[in-house]
């Protein structure tokens, strides 16, 4: 695309209260009537398109300012109405992260069109994220060739991706012995050489597009690297990485708390005796999104005490995602227990803010991993 | 016509709370706004959950009477103590002399085990263990004091506003918060952590002390201060080669004038004990026979078995900047309270910092542990009263004994020297600020 048409769609997002109030009113009108289609099984790629041309997925890059802090904000605007589409917004977030630190030429290239939404592209770095800190085995490995890299293997389940599409992977490098040399990340196109697998169905989020990708000796070619090797790249991003995902958890917190207060006007005088009322989650989601965006104001600080902040308040994200959904459910009552009620989509999608990696109890195992002293062997 | 005059009114579905709103209608099943309930037709559907009109029931607004909450449900009382070395449990046992019914926890990075840590600096040479230290297990001394022991769990966030503890195992809430989280190993760069021991805690201690149960080996213990002292001589009468490095001419010059410096250092020359002062260390690197190299700004090195980094204390400052507590090289406390610079959050121990200086030593926990019990339990203050604790070093060829906090800068005065023994003061404004014993004559040793 030329370089007019990207000047008229990035300009307006430089008004940070622009970007949040077109965000969230495409959440309110698009989103949240289609979230019970979006949970079953629906890709909503037209009105991520639309949140892509309202600067949902812009904010953190460092060509629009490196502004964290609204990048969370509009990621928990979108999940907010939907948790499905506020997964897939950090998602493509990240992707976009990666394109952008990498450095190359050929992805910056592409970033515009993927900041804009008028491309896609996804994640594949659960598995990957897992192994680099000893917790599973990595499931692609690369071979060097000529030119590039020759993949194989197989991930297991990556959302927000279809054919045409794309995502950040990482692959092990070996040497002929078998030792792991080191590791490469890149973008991985997903083009007519990846037959993409459908997954078991899972209990909710359906509409996120999510597959195996089965590669064999898939090439990866210089224009798609993203770092060789991958391990500074990671250290430096990841941070960055795990607070974005702090904008799903405040959707859904701050979505169950809005169900609360619905129901209070009918059944208040029954709700005063349930533990959990809003104003004791408001209070605590305050604290936390409060400590969130200081984090975002130096989303690449390196230092252990960081990290361990940015886990801490991702960890904490999940459990009162847990508790607020549980909490606006029991608000509700039946009504929150119908099919079509968000309640109990929520319920759903706050298990899977406890559950999608890094997990509650991935996290709490790396931060009792970084807070242990280091003696001799 | 008076139906347009007519209020707005609402109607409930029984079946799931719906509201039927006469002015939004329900354009989706083809009622329009404005569409008054009485005009809706009889099969007209709940759009939510399906039952029919005769479900409906005309909603007016109740008038909430809730009752306004002083304590929420969740934020359960009780006390909970964050570390369990020897602040911790002395914090957790004067409770229970108070009162012996309300609740406790107590967190602990370790497994809570009970030992006394000046033990640490004399054990080797006497031949114990981590078994032979433990005096009771965290588990026992739980059941005996009746708390609750969060073992192996690492605090990493407080919230004072919601008096909230999050942790690796989980957040808990607390009414009140007492911080016995101790001081760590202050490790230069020079030093990496996977190649030099630090014993200031059991665990570790534990694994230098079978490290060396392999057989005599040689050993650079990093750091002339009391423990780096102390350990020197412990290792020598255990039978291992100690080199005692520090930057000064002689060990321990920062506490002690130089002529009692010097006899410590002709105490350890006869022990053994070799010393290299007056040079910096570079680096460490571990040889390929396993032997670690120190390399010294001089250019020298230094080939051992064993490295022990005994270079003090400092205290992490993490969990006060997230809880907004006042730090300055340690916890700010009121010297008499022991309350932090948060309502309801206490601290105690190496971690704290009273009126601008740490004050790591044992003897004071106790009387500090005193004063918190009060405060965590809303008794008559028993205020804590904070003076210098006499220091021992725990060297027996040469014991060395100081009263008051002696000065930098300020001049000592003799006032007996002997063969076996040098007595030595500071004063200040006419008064003795510090009183210093170094040796035992045989007079006193008889006494």
């Amino acid at each position: 695309m030329n370089s007019v048409a990207v000047s008229s769609i990035t300009a307006p997002w430089t008004d940070d209260a622009k970007v949040l109030a077109d965000v969230g009113l495409i959440a309110r009108e698009q989103l949240a009537p289609a979230a019970k289609r979006i949970d079953e099984g629906y890709y909503p790629l037209d009105i991520m398109a639309n949140l892509g041309q309202a600067g949902a997925y812009a904010g953190h890059l460092d060509q629009h300012g490196c502004r964290f802090g609204l990048a969370i904000s509009a990621m928990s605007e979108v999940s907010r109405h939907c948790g499905a589409t506020g997964f897939m917004t950090w998602a493509h977030d990240v992707c976009g992260l990666y394109m952008e630190q990498s450095g190359n030429p050929a992805l910056l290239t592409r970033l515009q069109d993927h900041t804009a939404g008028l491309t896609f592209g996804g994640t594949g770095l659960s598995n990957p994220m897992k192994a680099l800190t000893g917790i599973e085995k990595m499931a692609l490995t690369a071979k060097k060739v000529p030119g590039g890299y020759s993949v194989s293997g197989t991930l297991p389940w990556v959302s927000h991706i279809a054919p045409g599409q794309y995502c950040g992977a990482i692959a092990a490098v070996n040497r002929d012995d078998g030792s792991r040399s080191h590791e490469i990340m890149f973008l991985l196109d997903l083009d007519e050489r990846v037959p993409l697998r459908a997954c078991p169905e899972f209990s909710g989020m359906e509409g996120t597009s999510t597959w195996a990708v089965p590669l064999k000796d898939y090439f990866v070619s210089e224009d798609q690297m993203i770092a060789d090797p991958a391990r500074p790249f990671i250290q430096r991003i990841r941070g960055a990485f795990v607070l974005l995902q702090v904008g799903i958890a405040a959707g859904v917190i701050q979505g169950s708390i809005d169900s609360i207060r619905e129901a209070e006007p009918t059944l208040g005088h029954v709700n005063q005796y349930l533990h959990n009322r809003p104003d004791e989650l408001q209070a605590e989601f305050d604290e936390l999104a409060a400590r969130a965006m200081v984090l975002a104001e130096t989303p690449f600080d390196g230092s252990k005490d960081f990290f361990l902040d940015v886990l801490d308040v991702r960890c904490q994200g999940a459990e009162l995602s847990l508790k607020a959904s549980q909490s606006a459910l029991l608000h509700q009552g039946a009504k929150g227990y119908l099919m079509n009620s968000a309640p109990q989509r929520r319920i759903r999608e706050a298990h899977f803010v406890a559950i999608v990696t890094p997990a509650i109890k991935h996290l709490r195992w790396e931060m009792a991993k970084l807070m242990r002293e280091e003696v001799p062997a | 016509m008076s139906h347009d005059v007519q209020e707005w009114r609402q109607y409930l579905c029984r079946a799931c709370g719906l509201i039927y709103d006469e002015e939004k209608g329900d354009p989706d099943s083809g009622l329009a706004p404005g569409t008054r309930f009485e005009d809706i037709p009889d099969d007209w559907e709940c759009p939510l959950c399906g039952v029919t009109k005769t479900d409906f029931e005309l909603f007016e607004k109740p008038v909430v009477v809730a009752v306004e909450q002083t304590a929420h449900f969740s934020a359960e009382p009780g006390i909970v103590v964050v570390g369990a070395g020897l602040a911790g449990w002395a914090a957790v046992e004067a409770i229970r002399q108070l009162d012996q019914s309300v609740p406790v926890t107590l967190i602990s990075a370790c497994s809570a085990d009970l030992y006394h840590k000046p033990e640490l600096s004399v054990a080797i040479s006497r031949g114990l263990d981590k078994a032979a230290l433990i005096q009771e297990t965290g588990v026992d001394a739980a059941r005996r004091l009746g708390v609750q022991l969060m073992a192996e769990t690492f605090v990493v966030g407080i919230s004072p506003s919601l008096h909230q503890l999050r942790t690796t195992r989980g957040s808990l809430t607390y009414t009140k918060l007492i911080l016995a989280q101790g001081a760590k190993p202050a490790l230069p760069a020079q030093l990496p952590p996977e190649l030099c021991w630090r014993v200031n805690d059991l665990a570790c201690w534990s694994g230098m002390q079978q490290a060396l149960a392999k057989g005599p080996q040689s050993i650079a213990i990093v750091g002339a201060g009391m423990i780096g002292c102390e350990i020197a001589e412990d290792l020598v009468r255990a039978g291992h080669r100690v080199t005692l490095l520090d930057r000064n001419a002689s060990p321990l010059a920062g506490l002690l004038p130089e002529p009692a410096s010097q006899r410590l250092r002709d105490s350890f020359a006869a022990l053994g004990i070799t010393y290299i002062g007056n040079d910096d260390i570079t680096g460490v690197t571990q040889l390929d026979n396993q032997q670690k190299q120190i390399r010294f700004g001089s250019g020298n090195t230094l080939e051992v078995d064993q490295v022990l980094a005994a270079t003090g204390l400092m205290t992490d400052n993490r969990l006060a900047r997230i809880a907004g507590l006042d730090f300055d090289r340690g916890i700010s406390v009121a010297a008499d309270t022991l309350q932090t610079s948060q309502a309801d959050i206490y601290a105690l121990g190496d971690c704290i910092n009273i009126e601008g200086t740490a004050c790591r030593f044992i003897e004071p926990i106790k009387h500090q542990a005193k004063a918190i019990a009060h405060g965590v339990l809303n008794l008559e203050a028993s205020a804590y009263q904070h003076s210098a604790p006499v220091v021992r070093l725990k060297t027996r060829s040469l014991p060395v004994v100081m009263n008051g906090l002696p000065l930098a800068g300020v001049d000592w005065t003799l006032i007996h020297e002997d063969a076996d023994e040098l007595v030595m003061e500071q004063r200040f404004d006419n008064q003795v600020i510090a009183h210093l014993k170094v040796g035992a004559s045989t007079q006193t040793r008889a006494a």
